[in-house]
């Protein structure tokens, strides 16, 4: 069991105002200037042309982050060791910058958190209770899908 | 938990002893106990691979970054240890279940992007996946009966079969069940362990479709029935890649009895006299080219003379004559009302099988790729419509077989739901691309980028084409290497680079006319080289011309001969030219990537892997063996530990032996005789005699001290070992020098 893999989804509330192949240059610029703290930025890969898939990925060392669909969400998994609350961090960093640089803004109600570790299931939903000190609530759907929890919570 | 203990028994026994072994290598590796070129051999057989950055640079569109990656470690010869690289995962003749899909959905999600990829050898892969994850990658794959052993390297790669076997109208007889056994029995066979590059099998069902592509394979095994006997037209010497070779018949007929000790014999053949050093030119085509196949044929035939009977040559057939699919539900007639878009559908996904009722429904994968959910979806589906009968193909799509007609129009509407109803397979939209510079280290131009541009443009407008335009196919690769089969296209491209100035410009080749139908009949030829931003209208340049001066039912093949190449070439001649960057920068961008082109992160290829000998390999073995002895050592279990230590040298000593002697057993006595005899004068004595004592003195009891001291002899052992092998090279070597 690996309690760092967890993912992060933001909403992007204004939505259409890039189409997804317009943050291929924004994510190369990330890795020009190695712009999110903490983190090795690697490489970018396009998957716009998957319906409701990654959209367009950045690849780093220590997690993936990318802006898909179908709501156009900015989405940071992470791939190495570190706290729940570390991660939360660095998924609004990235947010942040993309606001800052972009005017990519971002639903500020709630957000998503999940586990991308199949093995991982009992006291999730406490842990991130504590992490966010938010409104936790599992999101029901199809039972092989990766288990996953709405925080009422401000970014 | 771990998924060792979750899955437990339900990874077969013998599978979870080789990922242990795996995982123990890697971290062996990481203390430095284990030879960079020999784990890079290691983990590419297990089918992890590197990624076009783990060079540790990255170009960044103004500068070649040295990437900092968190230790200095390297997975193998220029390849990163932290770099997320990519993992290859084998399916037989593209076979796979709706359990496997799931689980396949489950590790794209959690270990890699969400993207299952579908490769022209009908593989998965998955990329951007750390190197750790692997070994539980391969867990979770092999509890429902998938390995990803030898997906790369210097080995039998996935054995390919037409993805309508079975179900096909022209067939002689269904290859699945033979294609499937013949991939087992080679899989980690002693005798394909020792190549000097991978070796290519397909098999197809009829001579005149496209089917498996045997002609463009090592080895291609053509279905044929004779006197009522079931039985193969072998090929071999086929095979793509920078100068593409048509495979030459090796037989006319092999009935299936002889088709596993024929291919065990020709790999025997190709692994002793195959080339070495050379890696550009160490395929089975190279061999055959120099040897002649009449010489070749004797060759195999001599060694299938010597071959030690085995069982498994003929165990299966009463099986594989039986082997029949069963649909989930009765055949039927396509009748009711129709969804939008359905004609277009039906009219180039669907194929009507030879068994009434029945159809093969092909799904696009656009650039091959579908996210994790959609492959949950799509079992389901499978579930559903086809019983599980569910296949990949080389065009990089699924095929569900067996769907009763009377349900196409309710799985159009399922497809629809999930996003992969789209129409055009096998036609012009139905594109082919490698991975080119997205992931791959020898990429020189963005073949996925180029082949999604092209896509977006020929779909806008499929409707309006030509009929004789809509059926051609268009496929290409990031360099000259053909991953993206780009001879065999109608249209192909391939990338490389011109530089202007003082700038590169990406560009593709453009080669015409080649054959995808006869099983990779003929290969297409290149007529020169177009800036990537001028390929769309390439072919729009050349699809028109074909539309207006064909000849009756003329095949775009004998159109292309007709007009010469020539005539081909001033077609194209004037989109040959690049404008000055000042005027057009765009020509100086790929398609996709925004930035200006460079070629300042191309690597080398891990595609062939080095060369590593098979006494290598048993050598890191022993060396295994002898670390594990150290750690039940360490763990107070003295007398595993002196079995271990054993253990360690009776593998080196094989190793050496089985350098003379391919056939060598394992029993203990016999390998120390073996050695014994073999190896008198080449052993340094003293270190030979710590075998020699321990296998004549087996310990009553072992202490800590005795155990301890046969680790250390067993060590000094093992570097024996390695001189020795050493000197049989330099024997070797001078041997060929006279």
């Amino acid at each position: 069991m690996e309690l760092h893999k967890f993912g992060i989804r933001f909403r992007i509330s204004n939505a259409p105002a890039k189409t997804l192949q317009e943050f291929i240059p924004v994510f190369h610029g990330w890795i020009q200037r190695q712009a999110l703290p903490g983190h090795l930025l690697v490489d970018v890969h396009d998957y716009s042309h998957v319906p409701n898939g990654p959209g367009i990925l950045l690849v780093a060392h220590e997690a993936n982050l990318n802006i898909g669909e179908p709501e156009r969400s900015l989405v940071y998994i992470r791939k190495q060791p570190a706290t729940l609350t570390e991660t939360l961090q660095a998924a609004r960093a990235a947010a942040k910058l993309l606001t800052d640089e972009q005017g990519v803004k971002f639903a500020t109600e709630q957000f998503e958190i999940f586990v991308n570790d199949r093995l991982v299931s009992d006291g999730v939903a406490g842990l991130i209770a504590e992490a966010t000190a938010g409104q936790v609530t599992h999101q029901s759907g199809d039972a092989r899908e990766r288990l996953t929890f709405v925080v009422k919570s401000p970014l | 938990m771990t998924w060792k203990e979750k899955l437990g028994t339900q990874v077969p026994a013998e599978l979870g002893k080789e990922i242990d072994i795996y995982e123990m290598q890697i971290e062996l590796r990481k203390l430095g106990k284990i030879d960079e070129k020999l784990f890079a051999e290691t983990r590419l057989r297990r089918g992890a691979y590197g990624q076009r950055y783990d060079n540790a640079q990255r170009f960044d569109g103004f500068q070649t970054q040295h990437l900092k990656y968190p230790t200095s470690l390297t997975k193998g010869p220029d390849t990163a240890w932290d770099a997320p690289g990519m993992q290859r995962i084998k399916i037989p003749f593209g076979g796979v279940t709706p359990e496997q899909l799931e689980v396949l959905a489950d590790i794209a999600e959690e270990y890699a992007d969400n993207i299952l990829h579908v490769t022209t050898r009908q593989d998965f892969q998955l990329h951007f996946v750390h190197i750790e994850d692997t070994p539980d990658i391969m867990r979770r794959l092999a509890a429902v009966g998938i390995t990803t052993r030898e997906s790369c390297g210097n080995s039998v790669r996935n054995i390919t079969a037409c993805p309508i076997a079975g179900v096909c109208r022209t067939e002689a007889f269904d290859v699945t069940p033979y294609a499937k056994a013949l991939a087992y029995f080679l899989l980690g066979h002693p005798d394909t362990q020792d190549f000097g590059r991978k070796f290519k099998i397909a098999f197809s069902g009829c001579e005149c479709e496209a089917c498996g592509l045997v002609y463009m394979h090592d080895m291609g095994a053509l279905a044929q029935v004779k006197d009522g006997r079931r039985g193969f037209k072998l090929f071999v010497g086929g095979g793509l890649g920078a100068v593409p070779y048509q495979a030459k018949v090796f037989a006319d007929f092999v009935p299936v009895e002889e088709l596993f000790p024929v291919t065990q014999a020709m790999a025997r053949v190709f692994a002793r006299l195959g080339e070495k050093q050379n890696r550009a030119r160490a395929r089975i085509k190279f061999l055959i080219d120099k040897l002649g196949v009449p010489e070749f044929q004797r060759l195999v035939a001599e060694e299938r003379k010597i071959l030690p009977v085995d069982s498994r040559w003929t165990s299966y057939l009463a099986e594989a004559a039986a082997f029949q699919e069963t649909p989930v539900k009765p055949g039927g007639q396509l009748t009711g009302s129709q969804p939008s878009d359905f004609e277009a559908w039906l009219e180039t996904n669907v194929y009507r099988q030879r068994q009434a009722g029945y159809a093969t429904v092909t799904i696009s994968c656009p650039l091959g790729d579908i996210t994790a959910t959609q492959s949950r979806q799509l079992a389901d589906l499978a579930r559903k419509f086809c019983g599980g009968n569910v296949r990949t193909t080389v065009e990089q799509n699924f095929v569900f077989r067996w769907v009763s007609e009377t349900d196409l129009p309710e799985l159009y509407r399922g497809l629809q739901a999930i996003g992969l109803h789209e129409y055009g397979a096998g036609t012009i939209l139905d594109l082919t691309a490698c991975p080119g510079t997205d992931t791959c280290k020898l990429g020189i131009a963005a073949s996925r980028g180029l082949a999604r541009e092209l896509r977006t443009r020929l779909a806008g407008k499929f409707f309006t084409l030509d009929a004789a335009v809509k059926g051609l196919r268009i496929k290409m690769s990031g360099c000259f290497n053909s991953c993206g089969q780009h001879h065999i296209a109608d249209i192909g491209f391939y990338g490389n680079s011109r530089t202007i100035g003082n700038r590169k410009v990406p560009h593709f080749q453009v080669l015409l006319g080649g054959q995808w139908h006869n099983n990779a009949g003929s290969y297409g030829l290149a007529i020169g080289s177009v800036p990537a931003k001028n390929v769309p209208a390439v072919v729009d340049r050349i699809t028109e011309r074909f539309v207006r001066d064909r000849q009756g039912n003329e095949t775009f093949q004998t159109f292309i001969a007709r007009i010469g190449k020539a005539e081909s070439r001033k077609l194209i001649e004037d989109l040959m030219n690049v404008p000055a960057y000042e005027q057009a920068p765009e020509f100086y961008r790929d398609w996709g990537d925004p930035r200006e082109f460079a070629m300042g992160d191309i690597g080398m290829g891990e595609c062939a892997g080095a060369v590593v000998s098979a006494l290598q390999f048993e050598l890191g073995a022993a060396e295994r063996l002898n670390f594990e002895a150290q750690l039940a050592h360490e763990a107070g279990d003295f007398a595993k530990a002196d079995e271990l230590a054993y253990g360690s040298m009776l593998q080196a000593a094989r190793g050496l032996v089985h350098e003379q002697w391919l056939d060598v057993p394992t029993d203990p006595a016999t390998v120390v005789a073996e050695f014994k005899t073999r190896f008198a004068a080449l052993f340094q004595p003293a270190l030979a005699t710590y075998l020699f004592r321990r296998h004549e003195n087996a310990p009553g009891t072992s202490t800590g001290e005795s155990a301890h001291r046969l680790i250390e002899e067993a060590q000094l052992f093992i570097e024996g070992a390695h001189t020795c092998g050493d000197k049989l090279l330099q024997q070797k070597t001078a041997a060929l020098k006279k």
